[in-house]
């Protein structure tokens, strides 16, 4: 178990903290949420919390309902928002049925088994992600039905004393109090829009850090009056919000991807990680990129990863192969560019993970690398080089995500199916609806 | 030598008998006459060959001590035998003559704990040099005791009975290396930077207590192994931080460790193993007391309990030392209260028993079958369940602990003595393979030399085949010890048999418990029932027991197993097949618990026929009868029988009976699941053959239609038996009225209250509301002018089993051009494939999961029937091998006319497969038929062991079934609805 138990008991004393938040997933990617007084902690650890699963979105089946909630000590943090008045705390939990079994459907624990099987290879996933959103005045839309961006700015422009400025100041604070480090934040292309990128983290602490920093994000917005958004694509004309993530492969110490002779010194276990990453992104896109309005960001244009390919500092490619320090072997690296802010973190890195090491154990062979901007080519020129498109549509993924083996085996039978369910219901709502699109088009003409 | 003849030297246990000659002469030529009486000696060494060798080499080093030594008989024999015994001896002195001083005769005492503390201490002294120095000066004080320790080993009259010497010596030597290796390490910290910067008086002011685990813990260390320990420490001074402390020691334990293993001129000397700590490797390598403490009260997981039981202080402070054993003790105790400790004990001993590599296997002295490992797990686990209560049995070290069990009655003097002796002999063994050559290892050689080496070693007089011959005896004891230590007391104590141990009441019940039985004052009153008494059956079962109790142990309902097999034992009572069978047949007894513990049907079915025992000692036996051997059996019956109730009775028997083989059969894996469909059929089929034949009569020509599963033969345990009747008339009588009484009368018969028999007709024309039977011209009739889709669908499984042969020929050919029609309208497709998508939805009970009803859910039974059966339904007449009533063996003729992919017919066939083994080990397990994949998990896993899934498997047999059927429902999809 963990050491930080004792510190975690401790802390609670001499912090004086009144509440303690065990948080958790759902299959959706929410946060849940249940707070309990300082004196439940101990028997939190021991025996786990119990709780009604059913009322929790995929996570159980009605006729299981009691599940425990095991909080992980690790990830104890007083909330730095919660300011001195109540010191509040919280845990990531694990969820367990009642006999003690890792709950099926509970996303870190099918996060965790995908890290398992790496572990069993001999590797550590480390990730690294770029998480871009929407800085709006509130939630309300104008008059013409859109969101309202709080500056008009872009790439890395410095608004001085603009609302974004002290925004992300005051974000990356609290999230450095969280004990989540920041590597880097700048505003970016779109109005309101801003950046904030993660120091690189092994794979469950970064899902963890992603769902903390969510929840920073929307309470610093709040603190600031203003609304902050992870929707991957609030405006038609400006860029979505994406969540490009760098990931590599360690064994022991060593870069597992660096190569010192191979090809942008990618070693032979990265290409077949990448050809991996590559053969199976379109059956695991309806997770990573799980929402409709998901793919109104994939097929939004400007650098959107639309199709199946990688590249070499290729800014229209789903796989990247960043500029490489030549004297830094662990920096080796590839950023994954489909994945979107608000996807599962836990589900969507355990198959990302799971396609690149399916690349490895069979060998896979990594196609030949495109060097166009593949939005320029033609659709017979991309057909002619083989280059396919990822899922247009959530409906469309969700046909390639139904004949997925392996996200049956990485998600297992329960998440599987009831992420399937989930997405078939929300295409349906979807495919009901009346669009503004079509008023526009076709009531004063028809 | 002059006058040594080769056959003399062959005697004296030499090997190269051409080459000693010269060699011999060679020494008395170097050393002169002392030489010659070296043959002696030389004779006593397990290797003279080695050690006259090592003779001559160090003779060319330092001749004048050599000849000293030899010149004298206690220190040649001290000399002579070591160098016989370990070559890694020889090269030491080779390396390092000046210990060739140890052989002498005033060094033979092996020193106190307290001088050899000086003795390190005094080599410390006189070096002042750096660090590896120092070094250096530990490891020679350590190698010259370790010389002398070996020299006393090798020259003591019984080999046996020096480890416990031995073993004591070479752990008191390893923590006094230890203690030394640390005041290196406080002088490194202090007069150099190399570590971290530090006063002189804070590393004075840390504590720091380096607690021995393992053997060395319990002072019954190997010559060679891992020392494991675990460190205590803390700030000894208000002045010095707590935090400053614990880095200050940890550096120290670092240091002390390189003491030992570091490199330096001379070799390290072992590695000192610190990962018994709490969190492991991962854990910090120096705690509190405090957080040692709340570290064992939280997480810890019971084999660290287990490892705690041998904690002892090593070196450094005594105090800190103290105040972190007494505080662990009581937690070690309480631990074992614990629900599942033994259980989870036995477990790890079967996983370290699986990763024995295969070839290792024979050679392994510690780790294999009858290895020192059993004996200390048995010892051990018995120290856990009683050590509990008893404050006597918590002593540390094997031997003691043997000891204190025979004392405490947990185990018979014979026992323990047993026991103690094969423990010794094994132990010996290791230790002499050990220092041969000083490697760390727990295997008899391979090579025959070598062997011999040890042997002598031993015995002098042995030579390799009889050390292996006594070494295999031992083995095999020592394997039977387990049982008989940890079982026979039960037995001994309830039946008061007063030969073995004395358990009280409530030892017994901790000893029930301990092992996994729920009610262990029921289980107590089984034993004493089957054992009080004098009868053959109380005597055999006496003997029996032990061994029982621990196979229903491992079974997943032990009490039920248990009580079970008293019935039976009661219903068998003297029968002298069966105490044959428990006596003569342990592969026998073992599969009978595995029954009785695994499936509720066949328990119930079993006291019924007890008889069934019998099968138990042949496989062979558990395999269905075929068709005819069941018909002529029944058939006997109705000849024999006048009154039709009487041979309905027995024929209702064999059926019973019959059933029970099956079951038993699959529950211990010896059929298939076509062998068991195809079984249970075939019963069902005879079973209806012969009550009809009772009810019988000339007025009408009375068939039988098997429809559904029946028709397929593919039956499970706990299927219907889906029927319809066709009859002739035979002569002008209200033939309607005769059949349906015979029908009637058949129904009655067929009703059976100990094995359920469900007789369903709801499957004829009409349903529920048509008549029960009718003529071979009304269904003509029928079907002519209303078949509709799904009755020529249902009939693609109809296979008529009773009836004259014409009447079976004439229905046959009349579905035949319903069920093979030779064209299939468009409509009807899209009617079979419109029923299908309603029933889906309609059938399903309320609330039930798809994706888990083993008959109607997504890709199971169903789904791959109708497909199936569309496939017959629309290319029957074209394609006369697919005409089939039975599901795969169509399946198989679509791949092979080409109408299904062998891919798709193979996912197909998985799923039904798995869906039909599940539904029959519903029933097995626990008698009641359903239809729901449970979610239960203690059931899950009891079904999972019937499907010969490993232990605790519930969530792999679940994510099985949902795989397999996710798959076989896409095939379905794409092929039923053209999707």
């Amino acid at each position: 178990m963990d050491k930080q138990t004792d510190f975690v008991l401790r802390t609670i004393e001499e912090r004086s903290v009144k509440f303690v938040r065990l948080w958790f997933t759902d299959v959706a990617g929410t946060l849940k949420s249940v707070a309990i007084a300082p004196a439940e902690v101990e028997g939190a650890f021991s025996e786990g919390l119990g709780f009604d699963g059913s009322a929790i979105e995929g996570l159980a089946r009605t006729y299981e309902a009691d599940m425990l909630a095991m909080p992980d000590p690790s990830t104890f943090q007083i909330l730095p928002w919660r300011g001195e008045i109540d010191p509040t705390a919280r845990m990531f939990c694990d969820i367990q049925t009642p006999d003690g079994q890792p709950a099926a459907a509970d996303p870190r624990n099918v996060l965790r088994r995908a890290l398992s099987k790496a572990s069993d290879m001999g590797f550590t996933f480390y990730i690294h992600p770029e998480i871009e959103f929407y800085l709006l005045k509130s939630s309300q839309l104008n008059e013409d039905g859109e969101p309202v961006p709080v500056d008009k700015a872009g790439y890395f422009d410095n608004v001085p004393g603009g609302t974004a400025h002290d925004f992300r100041r005051r974000a990356v604070q609290m999230l450095e109090q969280l004990g989540i480090s920041v590597e880097f934040s700048h505003h970016e292309g779109g109005p309101g829009q801003n950046e904030i990128d993660l120091r690189y983290a092994d794979a469950l602490t970064m899902a963890d850090n992603i769902m903390s920093f969510r929840t920073v994000i929307k309470e610093v917005a709040i603190e600031q009056g203003v609304y902050a958004t992870f929707m991957p694509k609030p405006f038609t004309q400006h860029p979505g919000s994406g969540m490009h993530t760098h990931m590599s492969l360690f064994e022991g110490d060593t870069n597992a991807f660096f190569d010192a002779s191979g090809q942008y010194h990618l070693s032979k276990t990265a290409r077949q990680f990448m050809a991996g990453v590559l053969r199976h992104a379109p059956e695991i896109t309806a997770v990573t990129n799980q929402y409709v309005n998901s793919y109104k960001r994939l097929w939004g244009g400007g650098e959107a990863p639309s199709f199946v390919c990688w590249g070499h500092n290729n800014r229209s490619a789903l796989l990247r192969v960043p500029l490489y320090k030549p004297e830094k072997g662990n920096s080796s690296r590839i950023e994954y560019r489909a994945i979107d802010s608000a996807a599962n973190p836990y589900l969507a890195y355990a198959l990302i993970l799971s396609a690149g090491l399916k690349g490895i154990e069979e060998g896979y062979e990594l196609p030949a690398e495109t060097e166009d901007n593949v939005w320029n080519l033609t659709d017979s020129e991309r057909r002619a080089m083989g280059i396919q498109p990822l899922p247009q549509s959530l409906d469309h993924a969700i046909r390639k995500l139904e004949e997925s083996e392996l996200a049956a085996e990485v998600l297992g039978e329960e998440v599987f199916s009831y992420v399937l369910a989930n997405k078939r219901r929300e295409w349906s709502e979807y495919r009901s609806q009346v669009t503004p699109f079509e008023l526009h088009q076709n009531l004063e003409t028809l | 030598m002059a006058g040594l003849g080769l056959s003399e030297l062959a005697r004296y246990g030499f090997v190269d008998l051409e080459g000693t000659v010269p060699k011999l002469d060679q020494l008395v030529k170097a050393i002169g006459d002392s030489g010659r009486s070296a043959l002696a000696e030389l004779g006593l060494a397990a290797n003279p060959d080695q050690a006259l060798n090592a003779l001559l080499d160090l003779a060319e080093i330092d001749r004048s001590t050599v000849k000293k030594l030899l010149s004298k008989t206690e220190s040649a024999a001290r000399m002579v035998r070591t160098f016989g015994a370990s070559s890694a001896m020889v090269d030491l002195t080779r390396r390092r003559p000046e210990l060739l001083t140890v052989f002498e005769p005033k060094e033979s005492a092996l020193p106190g704990l307290l001088e050899l503390r000086k003795r390190f201490e005094v080599a410390l002294g006189q070096t002042k040099g750096n660090v590896e120095e120092r070094w250096v000066a530990i490891r020679l004080v350590y190698r010259r005791e370790l010389l002398r320790l070996i020299a006393f080993d090798v020259t003591q009259p019984e080999a046996v009975d020096t480890f416990s010497v031995v073993s004591q010596q070479l752990s008191d030597l390893a923590t006094e290396a230890m203690e030394a290796g640390l005041q290196v390490a406080r002088w490194e910290l202090t007069n150099t930077t190399d570590h971290g910067n530090f006063t002189s008086s804070e590393v004075a002011a840390t504590k720091l207590a380096v607690i021995a685990m393992g053997k060395c813990g319990a002072r019954e260390l190997n010559y060679i192994s891992d020392v494991d320990v675990i460190y205590v420490a803390d700030t000894g001074s208000v002045e010095l931080q707590r935090e400053r402390a614990l880095e200050i020691a940890t550096r120290l334990a670092t240091r002390m460790m390189r003491a030992m293993d570091g490199t330096a001129p001379e070799p390290m000397l072992w590695q000192v193993d610190p990962n018994l700590r709490p969190e492991g490797k991962s854990g910090a390598l120096v705690r509190t007391v405090d957080s040692h403490i709340a570290y064992y009260e939280r997480w810890a997981q019971n084999w660290e309990f287990q490892a705690l039981l041998k904690a002892r202080f090593a070196a450094g402070d005594a105090e800190i030392a103290e105040d972190y054993l007494t505080r662990i003790r009581p937690l070690v105790w309480s631990a074992t209260a614990r629900e599942g400790f033994v259980e989870a004990a036995q477990k790890m001993r079967e996983r370290v028993m699986e990763h024995i590599p295969e070839n290792e296997v024979n050679r392994q002295i510690k780790l294999g079958p009858g290895g020192l490992r059993d004996i200390e797990f048995t010892v051990q686990l018995l120290q856990l369940v009683h050590g509990r209560t008893d404050e006597t049995v918590r002593v540390s070290d094997t031997i003691s602990a043997i000891s204190s069990l025979a004392n405490g009655s947990y185990m018979s003097r014979s026992d323990a003595e047993v026991f103690f002796n094969h423990y010794k002999f094994l132990r010996t063994i290791e230790h002499r393979i050990q220092f041969s050559q000083m490697r760390r290892t727990h295997l008899m050689p391979e090579v025959e030399s070598q062997v011999r080496g040890i042997s002598r070693g031993l015995n002098v007089r042995w030579n390799s085949e009889q050390l292996l011959t006594k070494w295999n005896e031992v083995k095999l004891e020592v394997r039977s010890l387990h049982q008989k230590v940890f079982y026979r007391p039960l037995l001994s104590a309830v039946a008061k048999l007063g030969d073995g141990a004395g358990l009280s009441s409530e030892q017994i019940l901790d000893r029930l418990r301990a092992i996994g039985f729920d009610d262990p004052k029921s289980a107590s009153a089984h034993i004493e029932a089957l054992t009080s008494g004098l009868s053959r059956r109380a005597s055999i079962q006496k003997q029996l027991l032990p061994v029982l109790l621990e196979w229903f142990a491992k079974g997943s309902d032990p009490d039920s197993g248990l009580l079970a097999f008293r019935r039976l034992s009661e219903d068998l009572g003297e029968s002298p097949w069966y105490l044959r069978m428990l006596r003569d047949s342990s592969g026998a007894a073992e599969r009978m618990t595995q029954v009785l513990s695994t499936s509720k049907l066949a328990t119930g079915l079993f006291e019924r026929h007890p008889e069934a025992a019998a099968w138990f000692e042949d496989p062979a036996d558990l395999k269905a009868l075929s068709l005819a051997e069941l018909q002529q059996e029944m058939n006997s019956i109705v000849d024999r029988h006048d009154e039709i109730e009487k041979a309905a009775n027995s024929i209702r028997g064999i059926r019973r009976r019959e059933t029970l083989r099956l079951a038993m059969g699959a529950v211990l894996g010896e059929l298939t699941i076509d062998e068991i469909s195809q079984g249970l059929s075939d019963i069902t089929e005879s079973y209806l053959l012969a009550l009809k034949s009772l009810t019988d009569n000339d007025a009408i020509d009375l068939g039988i239609i098997a429809m559904g599963r029946f028709g397929g033969a593919e039956l499970g345990f706990g299927s219907d038996a889906d029927l319809m009747f066709v009859y002739r008339a035979l002569e002008s009588v209200d033939a309607q009225k005769i059949a349906e009484r015979q029908i009637s009368e058949l129904r009655r018969l067929a009703a059976d209250p100990v094995l359920e028999f469900e007789f369903d007709i709801d499957l004829r024309p009409e349903g529920k509301n048509g008549p029960i039977a009718r003529s071979l011209e009304s269904y003509a009739a029928y079907y002519e002018k209303w078949a509709n889709t799904w009755e020529a669908q249902a009939l693609l499984r109809a296979r008529v089993i009773a009836g004259s042969d014409e009447l079976v020929k004439a229905f046959t050919e009349l579905i035949d051009q319903y069920r093979y029609p030779q064209e299939v309208a468009q409509s009807a497709i899209l009617e079979i494939r419109r029923i299908k998508a309603r029933v889906e939805t309609e059938r399903l009970p309320q609330g039930a999961d798809p994706k888990r009803h083993l008959k109607l859910g997504r890709g199971s039974l169903s789904d791959v029937e109708w497909l199936v059966q569309l496939m017959q339904l629309s290319n029957g007449a074209k394609h006369p091998t697919i005409r089939t009533p039975k599901t795969l063996e169509a399946l198989e003729a679509c791949v092979s006319e080409g109408l299904i992919e062998r891919h798709d017919a193979t996912v197909l066939e998985e799923a039904w497969k798995l869906a039909s083994r599940v539904r029959s080990a519903v029933v097995l397990w626990g008698t009641r038929r359903s239809d729901v994949l449970t979610t239960d998990r203690k059931q899950l896993d009891g079904m999972a062991r019937i499907l010969e899934y490993p232990r605790d498997s519930a969530s792999a047999l679940e994510q099985d079934y949902l795989a397999f059927t996710r798959r076989s429902r896409m095939v379905f999809e794409r092929l039923f609805y053209g999707a």
